[in-house]
């Protein structure tokens, strides 16, 4: 009996550990002082101001432009070329495949400014092009990765059983590989997706001027102190995360009992 | 014929990628390093080694050292904490177990730097924790817990724990049942069991994660800006200088080198322990 | 898949309603972080029906990087300080300002022009001053506090916030010890860097955003910082005392300039123009305390507190590798 308690209390602590500072966001985002020192009086100016303020939204705006177009551009380029990489053999195959892997490992200051150098190297104008280039490029192998952990033997199998009876290589790829492989692309998409929304280093080095985006706006003003309303906002995000994520686990729950039914 | 073609389309894009955004931006990089540069920030292409000497000077190695630490105790403080979680969660259902991995991932979804920000409101001298701890009676004197190394390491392990708990989990949630019963009724004390099946069955998952976790740990430069005042320079604050504010390129660039050759080293040794590259990105 | 790519087609429509509006043109801009309020430029946005791009560095090393590493014309009006203006000149960034574009040039105080690193204005006009004070809070500290070697006292651990400047910072431990700011010599820039490890050990953070923070928040009582946070913290808590420290100061002038290449060259005017109206300076100035150049409006620093004794970083050269390493190894 003690040693139940005991596990209970790790698991309590741990997650009290990972929530503590989310609590204190939330907390603070009723807060009626500006600064985040004290907890004055309950408010919901905050969450009021939030739609006033300019600076804010565009940063809401553009990281949600780039998350969205980077995912989407690097899911289906992922998608496709580790389809690729697992069907076709080439010339310096291994040596493409291990470079997929290095915007994984590598430290992301590394990553940031070696694209930084290029664009400059190249003459590109910094701004939402570059961010969003930079965006699709960290998020590609990570895609791969998981959409690569969906093929199996079985279905090589399914695709020449198709063939076979006659389906061309576009029928093929639509009805047997993408429905197959479907979980590795979401959980691809979603990881590309959050890590394009939290980005602070690379953007950091390949942001230009009217491409300020939320973690930039939030650095600049971190040290300064962070207005309530960044609270306000990020507790907005973060209900729509939950809703979202939960959602997704209800619906993904009943399908698993539907099937087994 | 028309299956060449369609081999071009799928392949094109991909290799494009490759060499395009990963290939010659690290290709440059590494030019860069072995060119010189003028007091005014600009480079000239004159080829010296003489950033990577510089490399090896006793301030530089000591910022090396001193990083490094700081992302191992990190990486130590990770296991600690991923460990008890995944083998107390292992004796539980599917379905605790699902949820609980979703409720590690929900503060990963949320800015991580806003959560920074909130270990400063909890952390400062008159924060949360000193308020609370004098509140209690349990100190008299706020403790110095942030705007030193100490505010650093809780703050990496904080951001990167997810890192570690996610691989840890999934490793030791597939340790077959029937293994560690029939070792119990073999009479195996549950520190043996530990030792001789659970660390074995997880390494190669520790070492995923302590990769993901030490590598960040020493280049992520807004945490040691922020949790440690602005007094440890870590590598990622060495090379942020190098290219923000001493207007070295070529010395940043030779830093940067020099950090990707250290991750190559880590990941051939996490190959040879038996690990495989697809773990690495698959969170 | 379709739920996910209709959940995507929601949110990018959600963040394509939030941004709908048409402007007649733009400006970008690039100033340091904490320097104008929000409320000054969508007043000129609205006023101007021109877009601002408005982006933040905090240090000229980082501007000077953002800059050359960005295409031609990515920028058009930045703010350099001092001897970052006479390095932009040597380099070619920028061009020079023709002052009958500017109507209220006539407001600028004649001692801000014609400084050493830009001696005619040809390139660059002031736009605000600052310098570097001590400041202490004399509730805690009883000590007569008058110049930066009194910051040694060993009963100050951990008791000082430092501006975050290597060019700044170690010019004021120059200073400390008797010489030059922007001494080169080898041999004193030692004496420097162990006089520094010394102030190290009674720092608690080096912060140049926002030091002000770190008075309000009770977590130091003495401080070495801009004019502007120092004014900024005395409204807070009015027993925070503000010193010239006797040795001599830092002073820091930032300009507006107009960088080569813009596109916009007749919005970056009207834009310049516009920050060196009467009220607008006004606005400026009350939310950040900083030393105006504009002859209309009464500064909180007397002016001649600020020339007196009072000193510019200037451009050093190749040293610049020793004042880095100096930096590197003292944090």
């Amino acid at each position: 009996m003690k040693h139940k308690t005991l596990k209970n209390l790790i698991i309590a602590l741990i997650l009290i550990f990972l929530y503590l500072p989310i609590i204190i966001l939330v907390l603070y985002s009723f807060n009626t002082s500006k600064m985040n020192v004290l907890f004055e009086g309950f408010t919901l100016d905050w969450y009021k101001n939030l739609f006033n303020n300019r600076t804010l939204l565009e940063a809401f705006t553009n990281t949600f432009i780039i998350a969205i177009t980077s995912t989407i551009t690097s899911t289906v380029l992922g998608t496709i070329g580790a389809i690729g990489l697992y069907k076709y053999n080439f010339k310096f195959k291994s040596f493409i495949n291990l470079l997929l892997y290095i915007p994984i490992v590598i430290p992301e200051i590394v990553l940031g400014i070696s694209l930084l150098s290029v664009y400059t190297l190249t003459k590109l104008e910094l701004g939402m092009f570059t961010l969003i280039l930079s965006h699709i490029s960290f998020s590609i192998p990570f895609v791969i990765v998981s959409v690569r952990s969906t093929f199996s033997k079985s279905l090589d199998t399914y695709e020449e059983a198709a063939k076979d009876l006659g389906a061309d290589d576009i029928k093929t790829f639509f009805k047997i590989t993408l429905p197959q492989i479907m979980p590795g692309v979401i959980s691809g998409a979603t990881l590309a997706f959050t890590l394009s929304l939290d980005d602070v280093v690379i953007s950091y080095f390949t942001a230009g001027p009217g491409s300020n985006t939320l973690p930039l706006q939030i650095y600049s003003m971190i040290k300064t102190g962070i207005s309530p309303d960044v609270n306000a906002l990020t507790t907005l995000m973060l209900l729509v995360t939950m809703i979202i994520l939960f959602s997704l686990t209800f619906i993904q729950g009943r399908k698993i009992v539907g099937e087994k039914k | 014929m028309k299956n060449k073609v369609l081999k071009r389309i799928v392949l094109f894009p991909i290799i494009a990628y490759a060499l395009l955004l990963i290939l010659l931006p690290l290709v440059y990089i590494l030019f860069l390093s072995f060119c010189q540069n003028d007091s005014y920030g600009g480079m000239i292409y004159h080829f010296t080694l003489s950033n990577y000497l510089s490399i090896f000077d006793i301030t530089y190695i000591g910022i090396l050292l001193k990083s490094s630490l700081i992302g191992l105790v990190t990486t130590f403080l990770c296991i600690c904490i991923s460990y008890p979680f995944a083998l107390v969660l292992r004796e539980r259902s599917k379905n605790v177990q699902n949820l609980m991995t979703k409720l590690i991932m929900i503060p990963f979804l949320t800015n991580s730097l806003i959560r920074t920000y909130g270990w400063i409101v909890l952390l400062r001298k008159n924060g949360v924790i000193n308020s609370a701890l004098i509140g209690t009676g349990l100190i008299h004197e706020p403790l110095g817990l942030m705007y030193n190394n100490l505010g650093i390491i809780i703050g990496m392990t904080y951001t990167l724990l997810p890192f570690m708990m996610l691989p840890v989990c999934s490793a030791t949630f597939k340790i077959d049942n029937n293994l560690i019963e029939a070792a119990k009724d073999l009479g195996a004390k549950p520190l043996s069991i530990f030792k001789n099946i659970i660390i074995p069955e997880t390494l190669p998952g520790v070492f995923n994660g302590s990769l993901m976790v030490f590598m960040p740990a020493i280049g992520y430069f807004f945490i040691s800006d922020i949790l440690g005042g602005g007094k440890a320079m870590i590598i990622g604050n060495l090379i942020k200088n190098q290219f923000l504010t001493a207007r070295n390129w070529p010395f940043g660039a030779a830093i940067s080198m020099f950090l990707l050759i250290i991750t190559f080293l880590l990941i051939y040794i996490y190959r040879k322990l038996g690990g495989k590259l697809d773990d690495l990105g698959g969170m | 898949m379709k739920k996910i790519l209709i959940i995507l087609c929601f949110l990018l429509f959600i963040t394509g309603c939030t941004s709908n509006k048409h402007y007649n043109g733009v400006v970008n801009v690039l100033n340091w972080s904490s320097y104008i309020p929000d409320e000054v430029i969508s007043s000129f946005e609205k006023e101007y029906n021109i877009k601002v791009n408005y982006g933040t560095y905090s240090s000229n090393e980082e501007l000077l990087a953002k800059v050359t590493s960005s295409k031609e014309g990515t920028y058009d009006v930045v703010f350099p300080s001092d001897y970052m203006v006479e390095l932009m000149i040597e380099k070619g960034i920028i061009q020079p300002l023709d002052k009958t574009k500017l109507s209220n040039y006539h407001n600028i105080n004649p001692i801000f022009l014609n400084q050493e690193y830009d001696k005619n204005n040809n390139y660059s006009l002031p736009f605000l001053s600052t310098i570097v004070v001590i400041a202490y809070n004399k509730d805690n500290i009883k000590d007569n506090i008058e110049g930066y070697n009194d910051l040694l006292n060993e009963k100050y651990k951990n008791n000082i916030v430092v501006l975050d400047d290597q060019r700044i910072v170690i010019g004021l431990s120059l200073m400390a010890l008797g010489y030059d700011m922007n001494e080169t010599d080898i041999n004193k820039l030692q004496e420097a860097e162990n006089w520094l490890k010394n102030l190290k050990n009674n720092t608690k953070a080096y912060d140049s955003d926002s030091p002000k923070t770190f008075f309000i928040t009770d977590e130091v009582d003495l401080g070495i910082m801009w004019s502007a946070e120092a004014i900024l913290a005395q409204e807070k808590n009015n027993n925070i005392e503000i010193v010239y420290p006797k040795e001599g100061h830092a002073i820091s002038m930032d300009n507006y300039t107009i960088l080569k290449g813009t596109k916009n060259k007749d919005n970056a005017y009207l834009f310049i123009d516009y920050l060196m109206r009467d009220d607008v300076s006004q606005k400026i100035i009350d939310e950040y305390p900083y030393i105006s150049p504009n002859k209309n409006i009464s500064n909180s620093i007397d002016l001649n507190d600020i020339f007196n004794n009072g000193y510019y970083v200037k451009n050093i050269g190749e040293s610049i590798k020793n004042y880095d390493k100096l930096w590197a190894n003292i944090k």
